[in-house]
């Protein structure tokens, strides 16, 4: 393009590679190379106390099961609501191992990454078997039988001894080149973890876009009959985007477990499920970059919450407990005000400031 | 044998709760196609409402019934008005997602009444001594939570067959444009599904809330136990929600009684639903008596 970028009136693509790129302009990856530096910097800078770092790593465990729920709700349009179960799977594929081998064995503390990845991979696998009614399924009754499968797992969870009948398994802490990860650096540790995990999880799905079987995807959500007729199979398309979207909540139940030293059943039920779709939904299903703001919103409204609840306790009368209260109020309000009046979520927002600055000073 | 008829007798109570909760759902989907996961937390708040004017405001207990009633009744119209009523034509996630969203915010709104920690009882307005017949007992409170659900469901089916607002409902269910072609208002009609099926799950509250006692946890849990019966019956029809929840709580009483510290299993009275619920799935989506309009992929 012989022009000048900037004063180009948008980006105009001659050839399709032009279009592939990662980046459509030097700016875009300056900005992002800048953004992410400054991730990955300044935990060295800045300490911040331990609640507010676990937030934060909460925030980021999110975002890879998000990721993965926004690849099969958002993409791919199959409702889950048994996304949490599959969290679970992957977190509890570590714990077993822990179980069987001892909670500090070699596997755990030196191969961890290789169990992050066995997490991966039983989620996938169970998201394949999961994924097996949407060969027949749709909509609402495909939504009930992912339902049904998180039933299932909590009462597996609940009732097996092997799975300690949901009480917390615990998973040893890990070494790294530097030595044993102690209690100080544990959160930063697994901070710079689940950081690596979601750049490589997350141009993996932005490329995955771009390839025959991403854009397969896009075109059953919208219409399999006419995705059929263009040669897609629209009922391996499905069982595929459930084993992904399985893979990425495996990981991120694994590093889950490591990052509590533990797997208990109180973090993989139905109300864990619901947060993730909601998380979806508020940052903007179909979006990637959603899937990073959803969960910050929530985990931050959650904060907000339970720090408003404590300022006016001192108000209230002491046996009534504000916070059980007001967290599914608002959790609650914010999902049924975004479906009503932002459907599109954040990403819609992030999308208009883009376009207001594209074009300043100037109105389109 | 006088074990298995009390598992029989015990699976026909539970049944006809499910039956009747599965009611509210049922009515809602029929009209609206929406599946309502904020059913529990309204019969929770039946439940509750009846339990607040018949012991705090000291009203009889057969009226604060009514009352009850009624206020579901309010309420479920609201919600559909406010919420549900923007989001017609909208895709399925976010109706589903407003009604989970709902169900939250009601939670919000339980646990802030003693209800959402605390549990409650009725007091007991029939005769304590259970009846037995050939050593197989059911207590008045479950027996008459029978008769009610019988008479309730009879009184909707008679409802939905003869009255020209339910053959209206109908009307809508099987054709939303040519019911608006010979003037029947389709948003009120939704409106009116949701308020019934509020009325019904005031109904349900009060009657489980009589047998079981007021805990919210359980109440609520109603909400998602009412999928598997709903979907084994076939999500909009009436007779299948009746015969699918004796079904389900037969099926459950006998895991309980026959399967729990056998075979070193446990629990199995919860989980089971949900297995039948995938087998039906993959096998007969729309359930014994839905109507057959699922899609194949």
């Amino acid at each position: 393009m012989a022009a000048n970028r900037w004063l180009a009136t948008g980006n105009f693509f001659i050839t399709y590679k032009e279009e592939q790129r990662t980046f459509l302009t030097s700016l875009d990856r300056l900005i992002f190379s800048i953004f992410l530096s400054a991730l990955f910097i300044w935990p060295i800078f800045f300490s911040l106390s331990r609640p507010y770092m676990l937030v934060i790593n909460n925030i980021l465990i999110a975002v890879i099961a998000v990721l993965g729920l926004n690849l099969v709700t958002g993409f791919a349009g199959l409702i889950s609501i048994g996304h949490a179960a599959f969290v679970g799977v992957g977190a509890y594929t570590v714990a077993s191992f822990s179980r069987v081998l001892g909670d500090s064995h070699f596997l755990i503390t030196h191969m961890w990454p290789l169990l992050i990845l066995a997490g991966g991979t039983a989620g996938a696998i169970t998201g394949a078997i999961v994924g097996l009614p949407s060969l027949r399924l749709k909509h609402l009754y495909l939504a009930i039988a992912t339902l049904s499968f998180q039933m299932i797992f909590e009462w597996v969870i609940k009732f097996m001894t092997f799975f300690n009948q949901g009480q917390t398994i615990s998973v040893g802490r890990v070494t790294w080149f530097t030595g044993d990860i102690g209690r100080n650096d544990h959160y930063t540790f697994w901070y710079y973890v689940a950081l690596v995990l979601i750049v490589l999880l997350g141009f993996g799905i932005r490329n995955l876009f771009k390839t025959r079987y991403g854009r397969a995807l896009v075109a059953v959500r919208d219409n399999d009959r006419a995705a059929d007729a263009m040669g897609m199979h629209p009922g391996f398309t499905k069982v595929y985007a459930f084993a992904l979207s399985g893979f990425f909540a495996g990981v991120a139940g694994a590093v889950h477990a490591f990052l509590y030293k533990g797997a208990g059943i109180e973090s993989f039920t139905l109300h864990h499920s619901i947060t993730y779709l909601a998380m979806a939904i508020v940052g903007g299903l179909g979006t990637i970059n959603g899937s990073f703001w959803g969960p910050a919103a929530i985990e931050i409204l959650n904060l907000q919450v339970e720090k408003f609840s404590e300022y006016a306790a001192n108000y209230l009368p002491s046996a009534m407990n504000l916070a059980t209260a007001l967290r599914p109020f608002t959790f609650g309000l914010v999902i049924v005000l975004f479906l009503m009046f932002e459907p599109r979520g954040i990403a819609n927002w992030w999308r208009i400031v883009k376009s207001y600055t594209k074009t300043w000073p100037f109105r389109y | 044998m006088s074990y298995f008829f009390q598992i029989v007798v015990s699976g026909v109570v539970v049944g006809s709760i499910y039956a009747l909760a599965a009611l509210g759902l049922v009515l809602v989907y029929k009209s609206s196609r929406v599946a309502n996961f904020a059913h529990g937390q309204i019969i929770a708040s039946g439940a509750f409402i009846t339990y607040a004017l018949t012991v705090w405001a000291s009203i009889p207990i057969y009226i604060s019934f009514f009352i009850s009633m009624l206020i579901t009744f309010l309420l479920a119209w609201s919600v559909e008005r406010i919420f549900l009523r923007r989001l017609i034509g909208e895709p399925i996630i976010s109706v589903i997602m407003v009604t989970i969203g709902l169900a939250s915010i009601l939670d919000g709104l339980i646990y802030l009444t003693p209800f959402g920690t605390k549990n409650f009882s009725f007091p007991l307005f029939l005769p304590a001594e259970p009846i037995s017949i050939y050593g197989v007992s059911i207590s008045w409170t479950q027996l008459v939570g029978v008769i009610i659900t019988v008479v309730l469901i009879g009184g909707f089916s008679w409802f939905f067959k003869k009255s020209t607002v339910g053959i209206s409902m109908r009307a809508v269910s099987d054709d939303q444009f040519a019911s608006m072609s010979v003037g029947i208002s389709v948003p009120s009609v939704f409106g009116l599904a949701w308020a019934t099926a509020g009325l019904s799950a005031a109904a349900a509250g009060g009657i489980i809330g009589n047998i079981t006692g007021l805990n919210f946890d359980t109440l609520h849990a109603f909400g998602v136990v009412v999928f598997p019966v709903v979907i084994l019956g076939g999500l909009d029809s009436i007779l299948g929600a009746v015969v699918a929840g004796i079904i389900m709580g037969l099926i459950q009483q006998f895991a309980g009684g026959y399967l729990d510290g056998n075979f070193g299993l446990n629990g199995t009275g919860e989980v089971l639903p949900y297995i039948i619920l995938l087998i039906i799935l993959l096998i007969k989506p729309h359930g014994l008596f839905g109507i057959h309009e699922i899609e194949r992929v």
